[in-house]
């Protein structure tokens, strides 16, 4: 069975990039463990996906757009009557900006509208891992679990 | 009423270290007045108040209204490492504004305590139906504002030479500011 057809058991995400094989053959999830770790593997998927490389093609661009529609409905259900007004107004944010866009139209603003969807959709599992008191989601943290460039500094305050 | 039920509420930063957040009391005087006596002199030069003045700190402690100022703490091993304030009116054109300030310990700061701090405050601000939180900060503190934006706020305005230090050295006041649930309704009369 090709690997993009397994899913993963810790996260549910679709194994393809992030997830590998030790010795012994078993699958390793970075994310295992986490809270959300469903959410938190769609999202990276997404993010260091194909799509935000110079070369990306047409299709590149379509599967990520349909990925984060998916992923939108994926933080829609973990969301569900939280009372969370923030990350409610975020989701909203985050279909709005991805039903502006139109992986058909060969345009940057589709990109944008797309990379927008995906910040404001960050930002609400943001807010769900803050109300069970845990930190932020760093993308980069899981870096190396995909084809990615790690960035040299990262500040906070 | 601000709901605070929620409190005490348990926070891991990314580096591991656990801190509870909860609304100050009069009880907490003592742990405040060292927890600014710790802040560097060239941050108190930016508050807006004298936290030098023991007297100062303790007459907030004794005149706590959480209806007009909501000081959530941040405590780590005893004492406090973080100050987050929820400013309200609660009459007139602006009582639908909050002003948040943050003010992070030395030892804390790039652990993203100030970021969560922020996130704290949105959540209060959501729960009483604000239309804006509004952030003033010095520009130089760049990794504030990015934290800021990060959240949602967004920079309207950047007053230049704006803000003088004790030194006499002006300093532009970038203003943030972030739009709440209700913020699109009655915006026209």
């Amino acid at each position: 069975m090709p690997l993009s057809h397994v899913t993963c058991p810790a996260c549910g995400a679709v194994l393809t990039s992030h997830s590998r094989k030790t010795g012994a053959g078993k699958i390793v999830c970075p994310y295992e463990g986490l809270a959300y770790s469903d959410l938190r593997a769609g999202h990276d998927r997404i993010y260091f996906g194909p799509w935000r490389k110079m070369d990306a093609g047409p299709s590149d661009i379509v599967r990520a757009y349909h990925q984060i529609g998916r992923h939108l409905q994926s933080i829609g259900r973990a969301l569900g009557d939280k009372d969370l007004p923030a990350a409610r107004r975020d989701l909203a944010k985050a279909a709005d900006a991805f039903h502006s866009g139109d992986p058909r139209d060969d345009s940057r603003d589709t990109l944008r509208f797309m990379d927008h969807a995906l910040s404001y959709a960050h930002r609400v599992i943001d807010d769900l891992l803050h109300e069970i008191g845990l930190p932020s989601h760093a993308p980069m943290d899981f870096a190396e679990w995909y084809d990615a460039v790690e960035v040299p500094f990262r500040d906070e305050w | 009423m601000i709901p605070l039920d929620r409190y005490p509420k348990e926070i891991v930063l990314r580096n591991g270290t656990r801190v509870t957040f909860r609304p100050m009391v009069r009880e907490d005087v003592d742990l405040l007045w060292d927890f600014f006596r710790r802040i560097p002199l060239e941050d108190k030069m930016f508050l807006q108040e004298d936290v030098d003045r023991r007297e100062e700190v303790d007459r907030w402690a004794q005149t706590l209204d959480y209806g007009t100022v909501l000081p959530i703490l941040a405590f780590s091993e005893g004492r406090v490492v973080g100050d987050a304030t929820l400013h309200r009116n609660m009459a007139g054109w602006k009582q639908r504004v909050g002003t948040v300030r943050i003010l992070i310990a030395q030892d804390f700061r790039h652990s993203g305590l100030g970021t969560v701090m922020i996130r704290e405050l949105r959540h209060l601000g959501e729960k009483v139906s604000l239309h804006y939180l509004l952030a003033e900060v010095i520009e130089e503190q760049q990794t504030a504002i990015r934290a800021f934006e990060k959240l949602g706020f967004e920079r309207m305005v950047v007053y230049r030479n704006y803000e003088n230090d004790q030194r006499g050295r002006l300093h532009n006041l970038v203003v943030l500011l972030y739009p709440m649930s209700d913020s699109d309704e009655e915006l026209f009369y």
